[in-house]
């Protein structure tokens, strides 16, 4: 089943970009038969605005999906923060970067992220696992950072290992994440995530867009 | 009769609600039943309940696995939160109330919070010790709380292997207390070995269990009501 309908739908609702992987092998046994995962992303922030335009972004899959007469799980792009929900018990069984690795998007950089080859990490994901028979898209299976180390020599805490990821040692520990933490406790009082971001402003696919926009000069938004 | 419709309005809509997970249809229908002076009690079983029966059907048809079970639980929580402070506790014999929780070892505890709103809505004390509990705490809570009812819960083999100590550890100080054991490997044969009174293998079951044990709460209330 071809997901360009689908794929070009959202887009024009807003969606930066979308892409189908097949997540059969990394699924729990509850959830198991929704094998495809429809990975999204808005080059935005993880703000409350990002955050509610990704839900209504899932909300729409959901629609599609259903007046087709498939099933769905939607799992929200701030899954981790929502607590004493029953379904929020499966959120934890999928990860975003996984889905967005096997729908081709993009790699896990040496910061830990979800890098894209136009916006780097500079985007917001979320997730809807459908039983829906989508063909899905070439996934990556290599890291493509090469020997690019700036987020390993900008981490401020030392976090960033500089190790280059591979689907084959996924347990590998890219990031220190106690570290990244650690420095961040110190420094702020945070009310949500820490986020110093350094490591995603560095990397040269996040600027990717603002060179361009900047040698063709036109300002950027943040 | 009029009233009659409206109410049979209000609870199908509570019911449809919990049906196809919506947790605002829930929530509405619930404030609409208490707005109309209904009685809670009979809103959350001829409502909810009655969707979540419904819900237990069609997971064993297959339509329905376990994401939307766990959707429609949310749902009928929704509205049991706005129904839960207007119920009376329910005049049925049984004092009910009930410790619950994972053993040791096991962090699964899909199952457990299932039975647990069960027995939410059958208006039942529930003590829930959550995940990965040591066994001893069972026994002491079910000693404190005086409860009637023990549920361990567990989904692996390795964590299983502790349900018989406490089993035996109740019994020896409470012989009238009930105990339930769930969980993947749990069966007949072991719930029969080590004493317990009752068990369920899977999320699925042990729905269905406390689905037929809260509709037997039901046919008990309905049989004193048919008789005053």
């Amino acid at each position: 089943m071809d997901s360009e309908q689908l794929k070009a739908y959202l887009k024009t609702e807003g969606a930066t970009i979308v892409g189908v992987g097949d997540l059969t092998r990394f699924l729990a046994k509850e959830i198991t038969h929704l094998g495809r995962g429809i990975s999204l992303a808005i080059n935005k922030g993880l703000t409350q605005d990002a955050i509610e335009r990704l839900l209504k972004l899932q909300r729409l899959t959901e629609a599609w999906l259903k007046d087709r007469g498939f099933r769905s799980l939607s799992v929200p792009p701030d899954s981790d923060r929502i607590k004493g929900k029953y379904i929020a018990r499966l959120y934890h069984l999928v990860s975003h970067k996984t889905a967005a690795t096997c729908a081709g998007l993009g790699w896990i950089g040496k910061n830990g992220l979800v890098i894209n080859s136009d916006y780097g990490s500079k985007l917001s994901w979320a997730t809807v696992l459908t039983d829906a028979p989508f063909w899905p898209d070439s996934p990556y299976m290599e890291s493509k950072c090469g020997d690019c180390d700036l987020c390993v020599k900008y981490c401020p805490s030392g976090a960033v290992q500089g190790l280059l990821w591979s689907r084959q040692a996924p347990e590998a520990e890219i990031v220190v994440y106690k570290r990244c933490l650690s420095l961040k406790k110190k420094r702020h009082v945070f009310e949500e995530k820490p986020n110093c971001g350094l490591c995603v402003t560095i990397c040269p696919y996040s600027r990717k867009k603002q060179v361009k926009a900047k040698v063709r000069g036109v300002k950027t938004g943040s | 009769m009029a009233d009659d419709a409206k109410k049979q309005e209000i609870f199908d809509k509570m019911k449809n609600g919990v049906i196809q997970y919506d947790e605002d249809a829930c929530k509405e229908g619930a404030q609409e039943a208490l707005d109309a002076g209904l009685d809670a009690n009979e809103a959350i079983f001829d409502g909810l309940v009655a969707g979540m029966e419904e819900v237990g059907r069609l997971f064993e048809a297959q339509e329905y696995f376990v994401p939307e079970i766990l959707m429609c639980a949310d749902a009928l929580y929704a509205g049991l939160d706005i129904l839960k402070p207007h119920c009376k506790q329910m005049d049925i014999g049984v004092k009910g109330s009930v410790v619950i929780g994972t053993v040791e070892g096991d962090v699964h505890d899909i199952g457990k919070n299932l039975v647990k709103m069960m027995f939410d809505v059958a208006g039942f004390t529930v003590y829930d010790l959550g995940r990965d509990v040591p066994l001893d705490q069972f026994v002491e809570e079910q000693l404190k709380t005086d409860s009637e009812l023990v549920c361990l819960s567990a989904m692996m083999t390795t964590s299983m292997v502790g349900m018989p100590k406490v089993i035996e550890k109740i019994k020896a100080k409470n012989p009238n207390c009930m105990i339930m054991i769930g969980g993947a490997p749990t069966s007949q044969e072991l719930a029969d070995k080590w004493g317990a009174d009752g068990y369920a293998t899977d999320a699925s079951n042990a729905l269905k269990e406390a689905i037929k044990m809260v509709s037997f709460l039901k046919k008990l209330r309905d049989e004193k009501l048919a008789k005053k």
